[in-house]
């Protein structure tokens, strides 16, 4: 074995024989993911295209209360469960979470239709529920109910007009096309991501950046033992020193890699989760993880290079760490920060990160996409490595 | 030979005087060679210039003939460096440190294993070759540094305080071993706070202070009465009096 595949090797060793370390670089990321993206489920739920879920209550069986049902039935975002039974017990349903709205169409609700003043619906939203949510739901009640009434208007319309002829112009199914489908401006329509989505490559990133506290550790260790005075005397290359910390860190990366992903796929859904969906670009994705990794690995040479006793590490690590998380939207989603602060994460390689794993698991992106990303981290590891490698010289002299 | 001309070197980061001011001296092969000197005096930071880790900025080193700042790597590959510190892994055996050094050094193979075992003999550290380096002794862990220094069977062996902080039985043991290496022809420079220890093996004694050389000798010349001064009766009484007693950082 050559010099450099010892220090690899030695760098192994004591990685396996270091339990905290392993337990923060492995055990940490899986244990959040695990609890964030069951916990954030709901939340997520309601910025993708899951159903929310309603309680129809049809105290009427009028004609015009059915075909008022199967006009909201026909949203696909609508999960419409119709029941009888007490509006009382229904309502502590809604209170208890069963279903996110209850939907009450009173008796008589047809018949109204027909006379000058309409007897309104009541909707009923459950406490947790996002003002947003129920604004979209009304509005599309609202909708369904304007269209019945004027189904029936134009019923009466006609009839008055002389019988069976029907009216000149569209029928009231035209309405659809007087707003053409939306269409999202330069991204996938369903570009916000699912908890699972967020939260596995968000926890993934914060992990293989947290790479930087064993690393740096026994980096300044090292250094302060005399032991790297004692690998340069025998004349071993200030770069073979740093690219033995590199590359086996690097490999420490993609194992968590592996093992989140895994997580993600097979161990969210089995507790109930949505299952994380790689996208269909492997290769896009093993690139992203090693520019990730690059950077990762490097940023923790610089910070262990910058620091001068071990505490200095841990502090300065944890500090910027959370920091770049923070602002990354590993902590918080970027797409619900405030412009300021999402203009401010976009300097955070952990944002980059971020989006780069996302272009591929979600929107579907390959080599070609995510390759400005990984030029970013590339660049950011480029420099790390530069700056540690210039302060490893001061320190170590030279 | 290792021959020192005129050395100055200051850290880059210190605002204090320089580690080396000016030093110059002569280190004849084969010899036992003590350098005494105060905290701060230089001498850690002259065993880290003899063993290419740093490089002077002004002055020059010879080691056998050849300049260090162009034959860098020869020299490397005949000298080691034991430094002060517990340099090796803690969580790493006595073996695996042994093994792990005799690898980035250059060995390979049956002729690494043989250093190996020959290091762990001559450190008497066979029995405990399986032990985790951090579970070792104070002693054990001094005659692990040492023994790492001896896998290359380095011509110049380079000591920087080898037998702090550990027993009387280890540091006998440590000194024995340097009396046997010097014996062997290994030129060996020794630094040491340990006057007694300086005065016991060593051939030659160069004191050091403020980066300067203010003294070096033979025992018997260091001691010899000087015209118009008192003699002085042992060695840590020279120090003293070349280095004057006010205490140091």
């Amino acid at each position: 074995m050559g010099p450099l595949s010892q220090l690899v090797r030695k760098e192994w060793l004591l990685l396996r024989r270091d339990g905290h370390a392993l337990l923060l670089l492995f055990l940490m990321p899986t244990v959040f993911i695990l609890i964030m993206s069951l916990a954030l489920r709901g939340l997520f739920a309601g910025r993708s295209q899951v159903a929310l879920s309603c309680i129809w209550l049809d105290q009427d069986h009028s004609p015009e209360s059915a075909e008022l049902e199967g006009r909201v039935r026909a949203h696909p975002e609508f999960k419409v469960q119709a029941v009888s039974g007490p509006e009382q017990e229904l309502r502590e349903g809604i209170r208890a979470g069963k279903a996110q709205f209850l939907v009450l169409v009173p008796h008589g609700f047809g018949r109204a239709l027909e006379g000058r003043r309409p007897l309104p619906l009541r909707l009923v939203a459950a406490p947790s529920l996002e003002p947003v949510l129920l604004k979209l739901f009304d509005a599309s009640l609202r909708e369904a109910a304007a269209r019945t009434y004027l189904k029936v208007a134009l019923r009466r319309l006609t009839k008055a007009l002389g019988g069976d002829a029907a009216l000149p112009g569209p029928g009231l199914d035209a309405m659809q096309g007087l707003v053409a489908s939306p269409s999202f401006e330069g991204s996938a329509p369903d570009s916000t991501p699912s908890a699972v989505q967020q939260n596995v490559p968000a926890w993934l990133i914060f992990a293989m950046f947290f790479i930087a506290i064993p690393l740096s550790n026994t980096w300044v260790q090292e250094r302060a033992q005399g032991t790297y005075a004692r690998l340069l005397s025998l004349g071993l290359p200030r770069w073979k020193l740093l690219l033995g910390k590199l590359l086996p860190y690097m490999v420490v990366n993609l194992l968590q890699t592996g093992l989140m992903l895994a997580v993600g796929v097979w161990l969210v859904p089995v507790l109930g989760g949505d299952a994380l969906a790689l996208g269909a670009a492997p290769a896009a994705l093993a690139l992203m993880a090693l520019a990730v990794s690059f950077a990762a690995v490097s940023y923790a040479l610089l910070v262990a290079n910058l620091a001068r006793s071990s505490e200095q590490a841990t502090i300065l690590t944890g500090v910027t760490n959370l920091l770049l998380a923070v602002l990354g939207g590993v902590m918080v989603p970027r797409f619900i920060m405030p412009p300021t602060l999402r203009a401010l994460g976009a300097w955070s390689p952990m944002a980059w990160a971020l989006e780069g794993f996302l272009d591929v698991f979600l929107r579907h992106g390959g080599l070609a996409q995510v390759a400005p990303r990984v030029l970013l981290l590339a660049g950011f590891g480029c420099l790390s490595l530069g700056a540690a490698a210039l302060l490893f010289r001061r320190h170590q002299g030279g | 030979m290792i021959k020192v001309e005129n050395l100055h070197f200051r850290y880059p980061s210190a605002s204090a005087p320089p580690a080396l001011d000016g030093l110059s001296l002569e280190v004849p092969t084969g010899s036992l060679y003590g350098l005494l000197g105060p905290n701060g005096s230089g001498k850690t930071t002259l065993l880290s210039l003899l063993s290419g880790i740093l490089s002077p900025p002004l002055g020059a080193i010879w080691v056998d003939g050849m300049d260090l700042s162009l034959h860098l790597a020869a020299v490397q590959a005949r000298s080691a460096l034991v430094p002060q510190d517990l340099a090796f892994y803690p969580r790493l055996s006595v073996q695996e440190n042994l093994e792990f050094f005799a690898g980035v050094g250059g060995l390979s193979g049956t002729a690494a294993s043989a250093r190996v075992d020959e290091a762990l003999r001559l450190a008497a550290l066979l029995p405990n070759r399986h032990q985790r380096a951090e579970r070792c002794s104070g002693g054990l862990k001094r005659r692990l540094n040492i023994a790492i220094g001896l896998l290359r069977r380095p011509a110049l062996l380079l000591l920087d305080e080898p037998t702090v902080g550990i027993d009387p039985q280890s540091r006998h043991f440590i000194m024995q071993s340097v009396r046997d290496l010097h014996a062997a022809g290994t030129t060996v420079v020794y630094a040491s706070h340990y006057m007694e220890e300086v005065a016991e093996l060593c051939d030659t004694v160069g004191v050091l202070d403020k980066g300067s050389l203010l003294a070096q000798g033979s025992l018997e010349q260091l001691l010899a009465v000087e015209p118009g001064r008192k003699k002085a009766r042992t060695l840590e009484d020279l120090f003293l009096r070349l280095t004057r007693t006010a205490l140091r950082d």
